[in-house]
């Protein structure tokens, strides 16, 4: 079985605080720290089982710049076979449309059964790449899967729905799946896994090495283009309760006793 | 006259809510832009939602299928890919579910149109379309401008748009369905619901419910005692399910419960929408999270900036002072 | 000159960290801080990732890197909590050194695996309640018996002795030998082996998780094959020992101090007082930047007496210094970050009292920071 991976190199942002840059319309990265998109680790992680499992391959792809290698040696370390960084100039500011472009435009040269990526990114939250990549390639494809059961040629997967629904859907060879959280516990990276991964060497492509041109990628190919980004402004803002923790706690037992819930 | 297209997302029998918001947004914009509206209806044994849809808009095509019968966003792709070339509407609105982004992205590029993802506004000038949508968890807006199109495709989020009263009488058409053969690339086999627990949290006066600020298993037993002093029930975000610190039946948010209890109490939660959308409408919502730019401020009708590892324990003594009790 | 990690050593930076911030929390800390207990838990899953195995070589189920990495991991876990750091650092202590260097492969092969592995948890008994500092002459002792020797003694402030599953223990062999040092030698002695027992010290001052004890021997009996090398070398070996173990141990302290210092700083960054956060007050920020100097010292004379070791060129003057300097650097920023927090410093749940009462023990072990400044002056006589 070989499996193609596309994972991403995304700022971690759940908990750090974030200002819009002097352009108006990206956020001021300097002080945040990069990482492997969430959900791409998910996807990772079901490659390597699924590796471990089956035998074969997994190949981790990225489009993004010479940065984006630790994200890459991560997966290296964590099992991957082989990794290859998409990075050119003519990349920057493509939207979910362009870097399924992108990705297909390389990986239609490849050999593979199956491809897992993220269902979303963190960052952006296109929530697009997986199946426009599936759509371009002219496969099937699955998306916010929780479960995978792969069976001569035909995969069985468990699509998240909302209100804690899920469904089972039936899917043929090759096909994209995208992964949503939750679907297994990524591993650490192990010394012995680093130790491998700087052994491997890390394949860099540019526009010219995938066939597209300047109008295919970047702002030009996508069919996004951010005009402004701000923060939301806020309708409601909570009462804030001041004080140590004994004094604000005390606020809060006087308002729900004020309302009969204690 | 141009068209304004809204999928009616159903299942199991029953339109979703995000089809009658998406067909609120939709009558605003086709009143602004002189379209008509027009509601997509595709599935089995489904003529009795017709009616109903057709009290929100203009139009309600209507096919019928076995094949149709679930969702499978093949065989939607098709019917859809054929009834947008046939009516080349300038706007084809998505619910940005779980169905929606399995269909939207593919079916765009087999149009060869324009796909803007999870807007959360629309609006046009000059027929171009300018969509909102949020980066970063939420923490940022985007305005973006849609590459100049004939016809567009967005998937709106849900809960975004508030469904308004029917006020329409819109015709039904019904089309034969164009699909010759069985889909066979990609099966529905069944519904799953995970084993239920021994909770349920849509029941509950008081939910504590916790986020990714938890940090570490071993503080669970910490707002487990909490909820015991509240007589409430834990619920929590999807992190807390992912790394099976809870079963996922005690979920708050889009892909877990919606729930309404007398107070949520949210601990350590950031207050991405997913979440926000699932608890919302509590009666009393009380924040206690470090960051005091945590969207969850602006949903709750309290906040505490500080160390919910802080607040926690000295909550758990206060409601026991008042209850008389010993902790 | 070459002043910046390598690519490699980047990555296990990054691994280790990731690993700590998600494994070494600070509830864990606060509870095993008190309750005095090895993390076993948490080292055998550090263990398994290869991060308490970083000198041992592949052959032996080590990593097979050196020094530097091996400080570099250190510095990390003692960085996010200095008892757990302390801890998980320390498990394998001593014995795959002194096997790789002086045992035989039969003995390298029993011991060293397992160890490397984190099955098992090593203990070196050097020490005794009258021999500290100096181990020139044992009150334990081993007499030849038949084709076996026969262990009596005691020994004091024995890192893991309590959870230990082997021991090195160092003992007068010569009684009879002068100076009194060339007559000690290392044997290998098994937990459950008759007449050992361990007894743990409690309310140590810092780094609780790490478990330390006494080790009593009572006619505990070592055969021929459980000596360490060769007959009456034993001093020199530990001796040796200390050379490498110094080393990790000022990598304690560097990560310790940082650990500290990132805490204040942070805190100072939140923390308003006369209406503006007290970084913006001199008095707190000179302070800050002071702590960053001496840690960032500290680092470069670590990582250059680790980096001269992996070179095959020990300079027990660059590892005295590194050691002497670290310790006391780690005391001087925890005793800072504790005045940076105020009254809260004070309190054990904001953590950096904790980092100052473990900083000590870097002045003390392996060799106090008096032992340091000997070697450095000694050495100093010598070459001016």
């Amino acid at each position: 079985m070989d499996i193609i991976v596309c994972v991403k190199h995304v700022p971690e942002t759940a908990e750090a605080e974030i200002k819009i840059d002097a352009t108006g319309k990206a956020i001021e990265k300097t002080g945040l720290v990069f990482d492997i998109n969430e959900w791409d680790d998910y996807a990772l992680e079901e490659a390597v089982r699924i590796k471990e499992k089956f035998g074969g391959t997994v190949t981790a792809i990225t489009v993004g710049p010479e940065d984006a290698d630790s994200t890459l040696r991560k997966c290296l370390a964590r099992g991957a076979d082989k990794a290859i960084r998409l990075t050119d100039t003519r990349f920057e500011d493509s939207d979910g449309y362009a870097i399924a472009k992108i990705l297909q435009s390389t990986i239609k040269s490849l050999p593979f059964d199956l491809i897992l990526t993220g269902a979303l990114a963190g960052d952006d939250g296109y929530t697009m790449v997986g199946p426009i990549l599936a759509e371009l390639l002219g496969i099937s494809h699955a998306t916010m899967v929780k479960k995978i059961e792969l069976d001569d040629g035909v995969a069985k997967v468990n699509r998240e729905l909302e209100g804690g629904l899920e469904e089972m859907v039936e899917v043929k060879m090759p096909m994209v799946l995208t992964v949503q959280t939750g679907i297994n516990e990524p591993r650490y990276v192990s010394i012995m896994g680093i130790r491998k991964a700087m052994q491997k060497e890390i394949k860099v492509l540019g526009l010219a090495d995938i066939g597209l041109s300047e109008n295919d990628v970047g702002e030009a190919g996508s069919w996004i283009k951010i005009e402004k980004m701000f923060v939301p402004s806020v309708e409601k803002q909570a009462e804030f309760l001041k004080g140590t923790p004994e004094e604000v706690s005390a606020k809060i037992a006087e308002i729900l006793r004020a309302r009969g819930l204690i | 006259m141009k068209e304004i297209f809204v999928l009616a997302e159903h299942r199991q029998g029953q339109i979703r809510d995000i089809a009658f918001e998406m067909l609120t947004k939709g009558k605003e914009l086709a009143e602004k832009t002189n379209m008509d509206l027009t509601a997509v209806l595709l599935g089995k044994d489904v003529k009795k939602h017709a009616k109903t849809l057709s009290e929100y808009a203009k139009k309600v095509l209507l096919i019928e299928d076995a094949k149709l019968e679930n969702f499978n966003s093949e065989a939607y792709q098709k019917v859809l890919s054929n009834l947008i070339k046939e009516h080349k509407p300038l706007l084809t609105m998505i619910g940005h579910t779980s169905f929606g982004v399995d269909l939207a992205p593919s079916l765009a590029v087999d149009l060869n149109l324009p796909l803007a993802t999870d807007c959360i506004d629309l609006e046009f000038e000059n027929e171009a379309l300018i969509v909102t949508r949020q980066m970063y968890g939420g923490k940022v807006n985007v305005r973006a401008k849609v590459r100049k199109s004939k016809s567009y495709i967005v998937t709106v989020r849900q809960a975004t748009f508030a469904a308004q009263k029917p006020t329409m009488n819109g015709e039904i058409i019904e089309t034969p369905s164009p699909l010759s053969e069985e889909i066979t690339e990609k099966r529905f086999i069944e519904y799953v619901l995970p084993p239920p627990g021994g909770v349920d949290i849509t029941a509950a006066d008081v939910l504590i419910g916790i986020g990714r600020g938890i940090k570490d298993e071993n503080n669970m037993p910490m707002v487990e005692e909490l909820a015991k002093a509240f007589g409430g029930v834990l619920a929590c975000s999807r992190p807390i399910v992912d790394k099976g610190w809870l079963p996922s039946d005690r979920q708050v948010g889009t892909s877990g419960k919606t729930v309404k209890p007398k107070v949520y109490i949210a601990l350590g939660i950031s207050g991405a929408f997913q979440h926000v959308l699932g608890m919302k409408n509590s009666d009393l919502i009380i924040a206690v999270n470090k960051d005091p730019n945590a969207p969850i401020f602006s949903f709750a009708d309290y906040g505490i900036v500080d160390d919910l590892f802080k607040v926690v324990p000295a909550l758990k003594g206060k409601i026991y002072e008042l209850k008389g009790q010993k902790a | 000159m070459h002043f910046e990690l390598n690519e490699e050593q980047k990555e296990i930076k990054r691994a280790i960290k990731e690993f700590c911030e998600k494994e070494f929390t600070p509830e864990l800390a606060l509870e095993l801080d008190e309750k005095e207990e090895f993390p076993m838990e948490l080292y055998k899953k550090a263990a398994k990732l290869g991060f308490t195995s970083m000198r041992i070589p592949q052959e032996y189920d080590g990593q097979g890197y050196g020094l530097l990495e091996d400080c570099i991991v250190v510095e990390e876990m003692c960085r996010v909590d200095p008892g757990l750091g302390a801890a998980v650092s320390l498990g394998n202590l001593m014995i795959p050194d002194v096997l790789l260097k002086h045992g035989n492969e039969e003995q390298k092969k029993k011991y060293i695996p397992p160890l490397a592995r984190g099955d098992t948890i090593s203990a070196a008994a050097f020490s005794e309640p009258e021999h500290g500092s100096d181990i020139t002459r044992m009150d334990t002792t081993a007499v030849k018996s038949g084709n076996e020797w026969v262990i009596n003694g005691s020994k004091e402030f024995i890192t893991n002795a309590p959870v230990a599953d082997i021991f090195i223990v160092l003992c007068q062999t010569d009684p009879n030998a002068t100076p009194s040092h060339r007559g000690q030698s290392i044997f290998l002695v098994e937990k459950g082996t008759p007449g050992l027992e361990a007894t743990k010290l409690k309310r140590k001052m810092g780094i609780k998780p790490c478990i330390t004890g006494s080790l009593a021997l009572s006619d505990v009996k070592a055969p021929e094959t459980s000596l360490v090398g060769e007959l009456n070398k034993g001093f020199y070996y530990a001796l040796e020992l200390f050379d490498e173990t110094r080393i990790a141990v000022a990598a304690q302290a560097v990560g310790m101090s940082q650990g500290a210092f990132e805490r204040a700083f942070q805190y100072a960054k939140t923390r308003k007082q006369f209406g503006a956060p007290i970084i913006k007050f001199q008095g707190i920020s000179f302070k800050l930047a002071d702590m960053a100097i001496k840690i960032e010292a500290a680092r470069m004379l670590t990582y250059k007496a680790a980096w001269l070791f992996d070179q095959g060129r020990l300079d027990p003057m660059a590892t005295s210094m590194a050691k002497a300097f670290a310790g006391r650097v780690a005391m001087e920023v925890t005793d800072e970050a504790i005045q940076i927090y105020g009254g809260y410093g004070y309190l054990a749940d904001y953590h950096v009292e904790r980092f100052h009462r473990c900083a000590k023990i870097t002045e003390i072990y392996e060799g106090t920071t008096e032992m340091q400044k000997l070697t450095i002056i000694n050495r100093l006589m010598k070459t001016m």
